[in-house]
């Protein structure tokens, strides 16, 4: 199970190690093949041993003729594993059991007449004319002491052993180097199936991120991708919870009223309440909508220079109206212009919820403070947008929540207050589209305080 | 006119099922947070009470929790739907029944008169109820095992009566939802078990065997002798 789940890891190990025992094949066969491989500074020292041996047999010859030089050579075949041959001036073996092999070598020296090194199959031969003592020529072949025969044929042990080491080594290596490569490859496909299940916190190892190539690169991609896929379905997920919790109050309310007015009992209360529910359900929906669009834009939102003390002295005028009639004043002191880079549309209504929310939340007959200045550092970084109202501001423990859907200020989740609790977490949404920060803060003596930063476009 | 509390954080609702349940005869109460609402339902001035278990302040659990310390008061407990976790701890805690919001006004006002049958029923034949070492009298409103006396709520007080009623019986959950709960089992309706398991509790405690067996086939069986120890 396990090996055929890393089937990957498999194929690239046995490639890695063919290649590796291939090419060491092809490197010894090169070596066994090619001829005159032997580097000429061996030579000399190989033709001296061929002919030290060559003397001898020489030597034997004129001392006790044919017979004598073969038992030499069987002693020389018995001692050292070689074997050789002596041949007449004319190519005509004289003595030796394996002159066949040599027959070839011993016609190129006859016609060179120079000595003659060989390598064939891993056995060194050499081949020579050399001149007995009365004057007549022979030519002497024979394998060289030491040669490739004694590793080759006489130690099978070592050799099986010298090979066995070989692939030991080169597989250790190969499966080192296969692992190094595979192993992130099954941990992002660990950490993927359990994204899939839905282990939304699953990442991929953290310490395989550090890797500095391509494979790091991935996972730590990978493991962004997994952190803004949780982001997004954690945050469905807690608004669908908001969702089906929130529209139950007006159906609740809807069902009621309705049966107040089924049972011929209608009043007025049941039909304002009736269509109080419905401006609720409609606007609710509205505003979820914004909010889906926001967290997950379908197509791109397009952004232009917007000046923003324009934007906000217009919401303010158009706000004046609505609290007039609560007797509360709304005042704007704003500096130089503000050019920011934003779509107009989102940021008009990410602003204009903020300044409705004070207006709605300020005492009757107090005042509303609107401010732009810049700020940031260096100054002039940013743009700062202050509302403040003179209402009962927001228990500090809750500061944190009242950018979350369906936030409601304990006091006012009677519900009389109207409005769907999502304005600011619309305009906390449009506002980090635009890479600035929102937040609120509690004012002294007492109201709320939010404060809207956003980047400042230099010309 | 039955004077009824509900406590729920939803104002509008309040005004509209006050306007709505005045027409059948009851007289609501609304108050809108948790401190306030068990404030209230101790007084004794209610039949019964309508608990929304998702309150600001002190919640709906906590409420029941606090009030079945101290008072038997029958309790109907509204829950938002899915969150059959808060159901079932509410029914265990001592709630008599449950209702999903949104609900349907009438369906409301059949469960409030069903509780109320079940609490104030004068009709009842007075002759005390005996197997092995209960005893139930109906008049009194009392349970005893041996010569301890039970704390039950209504629902349970009912449900041992049916019980007692039917010994060595088998009975099925639907006909129990019927006569204890007085309306009918909707399908995963889970209510009757959860009152049986409480109801298993109290007798438990006694140091008796089991009284009361689950039959296969949505059924339970009571004993009709003391059951061995």
């Amino acid at each position: 199970m396990r090996v055929l789940a890393r089937s990957l890891f498999l194929r690239i190990f046995i490639w890695f190690w063919m290649t590796v025992i291939v090419t060491g094949i092809a490197l010894i066969l090169a070596f066994l093949l090619q001829r005159g491989s032997i580097p000429s500074r061996w030579n000399g020292m190989l033709n001296d041993t061929a002919r030290y041996s060559g003397t001898i047999a020489i030597s034997e010859m004129d001392r006790g003729g044919v017979p004598a030089v073969s038992s030499y050579l069987e002693h020389l075949e018995w001692e050292g594993h070689l074997q050789a041959c002596l041949f007449d001036s004319s190519g005509v073996a004289l003595a030796g059991q394996h002159c066949a092999g040599f027959e070839e070598m011993a016609h190129h020296v006859m016609a060179a007449r120079t000595p003659m090194l060989r390598m064939r199959f891993g056995i060194l031969r050499a081949a020579m004319m050399l001149t007995g003592s009365d004057g007549q020529a022979y030519i002497f072949a024979t394998e060289l002491p030491a040669g490739p025969r004694t590793t080759f044929g006489a130690n099978h042990f070592s050799f099986l052993t010298e090979w066995g080491v070989a692939l030991l080594v080169s597989g250790c290596i190969c499966y080192l180097l296969t692992r190094y490569l595979t192993a992130p490859i099954l941990r992002l496909r660990e950490a993927s199936q359990q994204l899939a299940v839905g282990n939304l916190s699953s990442r991929a190892a953290p310490e395989m991120a550090r890797r500095r190539d391509e494979l790091g690169e991935l996972i730590v991609d990978f493991n962004g991708m997994a952190s803004r896929i949780e982001q997004l379905v954690i945050g469905q997920r807690q608004l669908i919870g908001d969702i089906s919790h929130e529209l139950r109050s007006p159906l609740a309310r809807l069902n009621v009223a309705l049966d107040l007015v089924r049972e011929g009992r209608s009043s007025d209360l049941a039909v304002d309440h009736m269509e109080q529910d419905l401006e609720c359900l409609d606007e609710m929906i509205g505003r979820l909508l914004t909010i889906a669009r926001l967290d997950a834009p379908s197509a791109p939102i397009q952004f232009m220079a917007v000046n923003l003390g324009d934007m906000i002295s217009q919401i303010v005028r158009d706000a004046e109206f609505e609290s007039r009639k609560r007797e509360i004043q709304i005042s704007l002191s704003t500096g130089e212009e503000y050019w920011i880079e934003g779509n107009p549309e989102l940021l008009h209504s990410a602003i204009e919820n903020v300044i409705r929310n004070a207006i709605y939340y300020t005492h009757a007959g107090t005042s509303v403070e609107v401010r732009i200045e810049s700020s940031g550092t260096p100054p002039g970084l940013l743009v700062q947008l202050v509302v403040r109202d003179h209402g009962p501001g927001i228990p500090e423990a809750e500061l944190i929540h009242i950018f979350r859907p369906f936030y409601r200020a304990t006091e006012s989740r009677d519900r009389q207050s109207g409005g769907a609790g999502l304005g600011l977490a619309i305009a906390e949404r449009i506002v980090r589209l635009h890479h600035g920060t929102i937040r609120a803060t509690n004012a002294a003596p007492h109201g709320l305080e939010v404060e809207i930063a956003l980047p400042l476009v230099h010309a | 006119m039955e004077r009824v509390l509900i406590v729920d954080d939803d104002v509008g609702l309040c005004e509209l099922l006050a306007e709505r349940l005045r027409a059948d005869g009851f007289a609501l109460e609304a108050v809108h947070d948790g401190n306030r609402g068990l404030e209230r339902a101790l007084s004794r001035d209610h039949a019964l009470v309508v608990l929304d278990l998702m309150l600001p302040g002190l919640s709906g659990l906590d409420v029941l929790r606090s009030l079945r310390a101290q008072s038997q008061m029958p309790v109907l407990i509204l829950t938002a739907r899915g969150e059959d976790i808060d159901r079932i701890l509410g029914l265990e805690i001592g709630a008599d029944d449950y209702l999903p919001k949104p609900f349907n006004p009438r369906e409301l006002i059949a469960r409030i008169r069903a509780i109320l049958r079940r609490t104030t029923r004068p009709e009842m034949p007075a002759s005390p109820l005996i197997v092995g070492a209960l005893r139930l009298d109906p008049a009194l409103r009392e349970a005893w095992l041996h010569q301890s006396r039970l704390d039950l709520t209504s629902v349970e007080f009912a449900l041992l009566e049916a019980f007692l009623r039917n010994a060595g019986r088998i009975q099925s959950r639907d006909s129990l939802t019927e006569t204890v709960l007085g309306r009918r089992a909707g399908p995963f309706d889970r209510a009757i078990d959860v009152h049986v398991s409480n109801l298993r509790k109290k007798l438990g405690a006694a140091q008796e065997g089991e009284w009361i067996k689950a039959v296969r086939g949505n059924g339970y069986l009571f004993a009709a002798r003391s059951p061995d120890r």
